[in-house]
Parts: structure tokens; C-alpha cells; sequence
């Protein structure tokens, strides 16, 4: 199947920086996708580019085969959720998301009918007349992206939308949008920094960095099989062990050998643990089968879901996650269990981040 | 190279619209503000410019007015400072009512200052021979530089309230938390802080005393000064390249003050000041410092009393000085004048139309990344360097021939005035436009709408309060206005100031005074419904 989003090796330089370098993606139809990335990682130029805000200095951008590089924004039918909501502050609920439509030329009574529809969609039912001010953080996202669906946009664009929110409605309004978004099969790029964000929403993660794509794929992989140093670390907590390739599939870390995923080549390679992964232990587990390690808890925090230890472990310190913790913290000397399901191998070089 | 260009200005301006806006907002600034200072300096010929060292009462005239620049300025900038320092400080009694007495001759014709204190300490003054006996004569520098001092004070404490009242509170708490007492945090922060702000109040104070017409023309007797010479070259010998020869000595020191300003003063003006934190209560006055500035508010919030009081009373006083009672004849004879009013009032309407549309349009335009929109920007504050005179002279150089000639219509009063007040209407756009966020066009452009729809529906009524705001300072300036006017008067359209102007100079002080009662009148409303507009459309148009 064709792409409906197709991006071939666009690249974009501002300010003398390349804030985009060779990106190419596809995004086929009704995919939600995100672009995943620290600041300044050229997640947001990308959406820029495919809404039409910036001109891409080399590469091509289609929209269901249609070349839309030299299409001028307003001609484009990308309708894009801001960062700030840039709502209208001189026009009611009403006129803002009827804008679009006007500037369609729908006309009035179907315009009626389709701002009703996406003013109940959103639940922002009763509220049309307010002017945007008046209206909570969490209604004005809303009307934003009312304003941007009820347009029917070929592909819909959201740029950081729930940065403005406090930490709970986030959650709540993250769950809405990707409902949302599955109910209308809206094809949907949506740009974050927040990599539990885009863990939580996404069809597939474009991790970026330096203005290209690292690694792309749906959440789990990216979690679980990240493609190197850079995306291991910024999506979630990792730790990182050196280790030897003992043979195919086979490593060998301090004095235990076990089985691994991941990229092998003979010689050195990193091992990728995450927290949570590693069982603690007072004393020898019981049951053999799984890799075990010692190691001396340096310090410990309780945060509420988990505790969280910093654990000395063959010489290095990782960080060790252990859910629902009880009164008891651990101290002193420690085993850890390790999941071989869940760790990854990656070629040893040094850190690209 | 040409051609990309090209390609490059389509494609940022976003549609032919704003390109065919834009250049015709380029056209116009050039006719209207390049052309006719252009004309100006090119007027006279080097020979002519090389006479100037021979004409030994030009030379006389340009020490006289640096010299009452100097003397003005001075006085002006500390009165200012003082009674910005004290409605600033929350503990000084009586503040807010300060605040608004000083604004008041911001509403002023510029010449009434000077009239009324003619009125209340002249030879027949109600002050200096009635009450005390004197025989004053306040014709001459020592009359200009009391008139200056409080025609322009008001100007330098609003440059001055405004840094002064950015600084933030907490540095001079953190001052006196190290161990400051009230004079030294005075000394050391607020006043220190507020530095460039009163640098940059000096040099406005400083241009308005150079460019000043109306006092000058009525209090300076026989002084010679340059902006009342280039009018007396052209209404007493019409010579026109002898006006055009002064106006030219004029901007000299104004673009100077003016580039100075604006490049270097205001670059400074905020860059110490941190907007952060909650906004706390001012540490206290030290009393000797707040019994100072009040009792210096007093004294001169009864010097601007004085000026309105002297109108109104001369309005209504048979023969002033010799005979005080009450008459109403010198409004018969007013509002046989009344004509000039209406005159006045639909050229004040014109010009602040014009001036609040090319403000929103020329800020629009150079809020776009389009190329040359520097040199827009450039042509929009120009004026603020020109002297009324100045302008004056340009527009009868320019518009006094074919293909434009607009000599002896109410349009070639209404246009010089309107793009005299450009600078002070698309200044304030323009600072409003900076406050809506890009990404509010960008949503409109995102929905479908083009660049001159993003005009319309976005910019324009986001802009309505700074248009209203154009239009009501351009109007009460217009219709105030004489440096300008007394240029471009003719038979067929004269205008109340300038029938004053003539009144006063025939010793009609009763019906000057009436008349200029008259023209307070039309102004105030004007600023009361501008006031009532702005605040309704405030309330509709709720911003973020």
C-alpha cells in the first residue's frame, strides 16, 4: 500500500544550523506516528515542513502521491494542533473552529452541522459561545483540536499538545486524543519530547536525533530493541554493561554466561538492562535458569509505584526498579536476577549522545 | 540574481496580496515621507548651503535654540524625574491624582502654555501686576524656559514612569535586605536602574524643545530661534530657500537626538530590568524624600492649573487686567471663528484615519520576514526626527506643483499631519503585534486563509485598540497642531489654531481665549470616547 504521508530525504537548514538532515518517512493511512526526540532534534521542523510553514532546502514531501513541497500552507489540508493552541482570542469557540471551514467556503448550514458534531466529538458541548480566554488549559486543547478536525484534514498534525496541561489531565486528555483518533482513523503525526507520551499513544515512534531518524518503530521495539546508546537512554531508564560474545546468542558478563537479543558480533558489545527488568534479592534466588549478579546498594528512593535502587554492580552503578515496595528497603549486599528476555545487545562504540 | 529575488519576496509574502499591499505601502511612505524631505534639503543649492556661516542672525538663531535646548531639557528631565519618582512610590499621598494633572498638557495646543502664563505673569498679569505689582515682562528665553519646562515635563515623567515602574520591587527589597537605607537604595537601584530611561526621556525632551513652534512663536519676543525663523522667512519675505535653509540647520541636531535615541538609549533601556516574580509592594519612602516630591507635585500641578485656569478665565474676563468682570462677548466673537473649528476637526478626523490604517497596514507589513522591510520600518519612524517646521516646509516644496498639488486643499493638511504622527502610531502596532504569538497566523494559514485574509481576519481586529489608539492621538495632535498648520493654511481652509495664533499676535486675548477653550473641549471628548471605544472593545475582545 502506498504511503499516505511520504517524506523523501527532506532536509532543512535554519539559521545555518541543518535542523533536518535527509529525514525520509512513511506514514501509511490512518497510522498514528510519533516524532520522538530532545529539543532541538528536528521533530518539529519535520511537522512544520509537512504542514507547509517551512520550505524543505532539498527533498520532496507527498500527500497520497501528490508532490506538496511547493504548496503554499494555506493550500494544504495538514491541520495542525499547536503547541501554545493559538486559538483565535477575538473569536468565540464557534468562529474559531468554523474558521477553517469558512475559509473552505463550506457553507452555513453544513458548517453548523459539522462544528456541532465536533463540538459534541470533543465535549465541549454548551461552551461554543465563550470566548477562548474563558475556557480552562484543558477546553482550550480541545477546541483546538476541534478546530483542526472538523476541517477533515488529509493527515492531522500535533505539535507538543498536552505540554500546557498539568501532569493529570495530560494523561487523561493523551487517552482521548489517541481515541479519538482510532474512532476516525485519522491518519496522525504527532511530535513529543515526552518518551512515556509517545510510548503510550503511538502506532510506531520515530525517535530523532540531530536532525535525523534513529530508529523507527512501535513502541515495544523501540523500548526493548532500541537501535543504539542514544534511543535506549533517552526512551526510559537504561543501564548499560560491557560485554563479551562468547559465541552466537551468548554472552558473557562478570562470570556468568547467558543468551541475548540484539545484533551479534564477536568481541565486545553493550548490554542494554532496563530498572525494572532486574530482580532484587537478601539472598541466592532459588531456581536456577536465569543470570545472577552480586551487587552492594550504594542508595535507595522511594517513589510511591516503585523503589528505586543505585546499586555498585561489577564495578559500575546501575539504577534497579522494584514495584510495590513494601516497608522495607533493601540495604548492603544484594543479588540481582536478570531477564535474558529482556535485554539487548548493542555493538560496543562509544556513546553517540 | 534579480529574478530569485523576485521568486524569494513571492514566496515570503505568501500570496500577490500582501505584495501588492506592500508596495503600495512602500510608494506611499516614499511620496509622503522621503519626498518631501528629500525636496527639502535639496531646495537650496551647496551655494546656498555655503551662505550659511554669512547670515549672522541664522547663526544667532541656532545658538539660541541649542542654547534653550540645553536649559529646557534640563529643567524639563528633572521635573520629570521628580514627579515620576514620587506617583511611582505607593506611599506618596495623592498619586494617582498627580499622575493625571500631568498628563493634561500632553492635551495642550502648544502654544497655550505660553498664552496663559502671558495671562497670569506678563505685563497685564493676573499674578505678577494685579496681585503683586510688578512690571514683568516674560517675553523672551527666561518666559521660553518657564513655558518649556512645564509644557514638556509631562513627556520625560512618562518615559520616566515607565522604567521606573519596571523596576522590580524585590531589588530594592534585596537592597535593603543588605543593609541599604532608603536614600542609598533610591541612589543606588531605582534611580540607577531607571538610567537609561532617563537618558532616553532627555533626548525626546530635547527634540520636542528644538522642534517647538507654538510657545516659541507666541512667548519668545524677539529672540531669534530657527522654528519660529523658517516661518517668519517664508509668511514675511517668502523665501522659501531661507526656510528651507533653517529647517535644513534644524534636523541636524533633531536626527542626531533622534538616531541617538533610538539606536542607542532604547537598546539599553530594558536590559537590566527583569519582569520576574510576583509583583510586590514598594519598601517605603524615606519621609524626607516623599514630603520633597509631594510638596514639588504641588507646585506643579498649580503651574498646570494655571495654564488651564488662565484660558478658561481670559474667556470670560472683559479686558484682562484692567477690567475683571464677567462677559460673555468674547464668545460672540469666537464663534464667528467657529468655522475654523469644524475646519480643524474634519482635518483632525482625516489625518487619524490615515495615520491609524498606515500604522496597522506598514506594522503588518514589517512583521513579515519580507526583504526590505527595514527600509519600511526606516520611512515609519523618519517623521519622529522631523521638526513640525520641518514637515511644513517639505509639504509646500512638495505638493506646490503639478503632478500632486495640494496646496490650498484641507488634504495636504490632513496628510502632513497624518504622517507627521506615524512613527507614535505604527510604534505602538507594532509593539502590539509582537505580543500575538506567530503561531496564532500560523494556525489561520494552517485552516486555509491566505496572507491578506491572515490581514483581515487576524491582524486587523487584534489591532483595533492600537488603530483607535492612532486615531485619537493623531486627532488630538492634528486638530492642536500650529508648526505644521501655519505652513499650509490658506484662505480656504484655516484652521482654529492658526485663527488663534493670529488673535493672540493682535492682542484678542478674550476670544483667543474662548476659541481655545472651544478646541479643549473638542479634545477631551475626543480623548473621553476614545477612552470609552478602547475600553468596550477591550471587554469584547478578551486577550490572552
Amino acid at each position: 500500500m502506498r504511503p499516505h504521508v511520504h517524506l523523501r530525504n527532506v532536509t532543512k537548514r535554519l539559521g545555518g544550523v541543518v535542523a533536518v538532515d535527509d529525514v525520509s518517512l512513511e506514514v501509511p493511512e490512518g497510522n498514528f506516528t510519533t516524532l520522538l526526540g530532545p529539543s532541538g532534534c528536528g521533530k518539529t521542523t519535520t511537522l512544520r515542513m509537512i504542514a507547509g510553514f517551512y520550505h524543505p532546502d532539498a527533498g520532496d514531501i507527498f500527500v497520497r502521491d501528490l508532490r506538496v513541497t511547493d504548496v503554499p500552507a494555506h493550500r494544504r489540508n495538514t491541520a495542525m494542533v499547536f503547541q501554545e493552541y493559538a486559538l483565535f482570542p477575538h473569536m468565540t469557540v464557534r468562529e474559531n473552529i468554523g474558521y477553517g471551514l469558512r475559509m473552505r467556503g463550506v457553507e452555513t448550514a453544513e458548517a453548523r452541522r459539522r462544528i456541532e458534531t465536533v463540538v459534541t466529538l470533543v465535549g465541549l458541548a454548551g461552551q461554543e459561545d465563550k470566548f477562548p480566554l474563558h475556557l480552562s488549559g484543558g477546553q482550550q486543547q480541545r477546541v483546538a483540536l476541534a478546530r483542526a478536525l472538523v476541517v477533515e484534514p488529509e493527515v492531522l498534525l500535533l505539535d507538543e499538545p498536552l505540554s500546557n496541561l498539568d501532569a493529570k489531565l495530560r494523561v487523561r486528555v493523551r487517552t482521548e486524543i489517541r481515541a479519538l483518533q482510532q474512532a476516525l482513523g485519522k491518519t496522525t503525526i504527532y511530535v513529543t519530547h515526552d518518551q512515556e507520551e509517545a510510548l503510550s499513544i503511538s502506532d510506531r515512534i520515530a525517535v530523532m536525533n540531530h536532525g535525523r531518524i534513529v530508529q523507527i518503530g512501535p513502541p515495544r521495539e523501540i523500548y526493548y530493541r532500541p537501535a543504539d546508546r542514544f534511543v535506549a537512554d533517552f526512551v526510559g531508564l537504561a543501564n548499560f554493561a560491557p560485554v563479551e560474545i562468547v559465541g552466537p546468542g551468548m554472552v558473557r558478563l562478570g562470570d556468568v554466561t547467558f543468551p541475548v537479543q540484539g545484533s551479534m558480533a564477536r568481541g565486545q558489545a553493550l548490554l542494554v538492562l532496563r530498572p525494572e527488568t532486574i530482580g532484587l534479592t537478601e539472598h541466592v534466588p532459588a531456581g536456577a535458569g536465569r543470570p545472577v549478579l552480586r551487587g552492594r546498594v550504594k542508595t535507595s528512593a522511594f517513589l510511591g509505584t516503585l523503589a528505586r535502587y543505585w546499586v555498585d554492580v561489577l564495578g559500575a552503578e546501575w539504577i534497579v526498579d522494584q514495584p510495590a515496595p513494601g516497608d522495607r528497603m533493601f540495604d548492603g549486599d544484594v543479588f540481582l536476577t536478570l531477564a535474558p528476555d529482556r535485554t539487548h545487545v548493542l555493538p560496543d562504540r562509544p556513546a553517540d549522545t | 540574481m534579480a529574478v530569485i529575488r523576485w521568486a524569494a519576496l513571492r514566496r515570503q509574502a505568501g500570496d500577490p496580496g500582501v505584495l501588492v499591499v506592500f508596495l503600495a505601502a512602500a510608494a506611499i511612505l516614499a511620496i509622503f515621507v522621503l519626498y518631501p524631505t528629500l525636496r527639502v534639503l535639496i531646495y537650496p543649492t551647496a551655494a546656498d548651503y555655503l551662505r550659511i556661516p554669512t547670515e549672522s542672525r541664522w547663526i544667532q538663531a541656532a545658538r539660541n535654540s541649542l542654547l534653550m535646548m540645553v536649559i529646557s531639557t534640563v529643567s524639563a528631565t528633572l521635573a520629570g524625574l521628580i514627579f515620576a519618582f514620587a506617583v511611582t512610590r505607593p506611599d506618596v499621598p495623592g498619586r494617582r491624582f498627580f499622575r493625571g494633572v500631568a498628563a493634561l498638557p500632553l492635551f495642550a495646543p502648544p502654544f497655550m502654555v505660553a498664552f496663559a502664563y502671558i495671562l497670569m505673569f506678563g505685563r497685564q498679569g493676573l499674578i505678577t501686576r494685579t496681585m503683586l505689582g510688578m512690571d514683568a515682562n516674560i517675553f523672551g528665553w527666561h518666559g521660553l524656559w518657564l513655558v518649556q519646562t512645564v509644557a514638556f515635563f509631562p513627556l520625560a515623567m512618562l518615559i520616566i514612569i515607565g522604567v521606573l515602574e519596571a523596576v522590580n520591587p524585590s531589588l530594592e527589597h534585596a537592597a535593603r535586605n543588605l543593609g541599604a537605607d532608603e536614600w542609598t537604595v533610591v541612589r543606588t537601584v531605582s534611580l540607577a536602574l531607571a538610567r537609561p530611561g532617563i537618558a532616553g526621556a532627555m533626548l525626546v525632551v530635547a527634540i520636542s524643545v528644538l522642534a517647538d513652534f507654538g510657545n516659541a512663536v507666541v512667548i519668545a519676543g524677539s529672540l531669534p530661534l530657527l522654528a519660529t525663523e523658517a516661518w517668519f522667512r517664508m509668511e514675511g519675505m517668502a523665501d522659501l530657500k531661507g526656510a528651507a535653509l533653517v529647517v535644513a540647520m534644524l534636523i541636524v541636531p533633531t536626527t542626531v537626538l533622534f538616531l541617538l535615541e533610538r539606536y542607542w538609549v532604547s537598546r539599553r533601556a530594558y536590559v537590566t530590568v527583569t519582569g520576574r516574580g510576583g509583583r510586590i509592594e514598594r519598601p517605603p519612602t524615606h519621609p524626607a524624600l516623599k514630603w520633597g516630591a509631594f510638596a514639588f507635585c504641588v507646585l506643579m500641578s498649580v503651574m498646570i492649573f494655571l495654564v488651564y485656569f488662565g484660558v478658561v478665565a481670559g474667556a470670560f474676563t472683559t479686558v484682562w487686567g484692567r477690567d475683571w468682570s464677567l462677559t460673555w462677548a468674547h464668545w460672540r466673537l469666537a464663534s464667528d471663528r467657529i468655522g475654523t473649528l469644524w475646519t480643524s476637526v474634519k482635518i483632525g478626523a482625516l489625518a487619524g484615519v490615515i495615520t491609524g490604517v498606515v500604522s496597522v497596514v506598514v506594522a503588518f507589513l514589517t512583521s513579515r520576514a519580507l526583504p526590505l522591510r527595514q527600509v519600511l520600518d526606516f520611512f515609519a519612524v523618519l517623521p519622529g526626527a522631523l521638526p513640525g517646521v520641518f514637515v511644513g516646509v517639505g509639504f509646500v516644496l512638495a505638493f506646490n506643483r503639478p503632478p500632486l498639488e495640494l496646496v490650498g486643499t484641507v488634504w495636504i493638511l490632513a496628510i502632513a499631519l497624518a504622517f507627521w504622527h506615524l512613527p507614535m502610531g505604527y510604534q505602538a502596532a507594532a509593539a502590539r503585534l509582537k505580543q500575538v504569538e506567530r503561531s496564532i497566523e500560523e494556525a489561520a494559514t494552517n485552516l486555509g486563509a491566505s496572507g491578506l485574509r491572515v490581514l483581515l481576519d487576524i491582524y486587523l481586529p487584534l489591532l483595533r485598540a492600537a488603530f483607535a489608539g492612532a486615531f485619537t492621538v493623531s486627532f488630538i495632535r492634528a486638530v492642536t497642531n500650529v508648526s505644521i498648520v501655519v505652513f499650509l493654511v490658506t484662505p480656504g481652509n484655516i484652521v482654529a489654531t492658526f485663527a488663534i495664533l493670529n488673535m493672540i499676535g493682535n492682542n484678542v486675548w478674550g476670544a483667543a481665549a474662548a476659541l481655545t477653550t472651544m478646541l479643549l473641549v473638542i479634545t477631551f471628548i475626543s480623548v473621553g470616547l476614545a477612552g470609552a471605544t478602547v475600553g468596550r472593545a477591550g471587554r469584547s475582545m478578551p486577550m490572552a
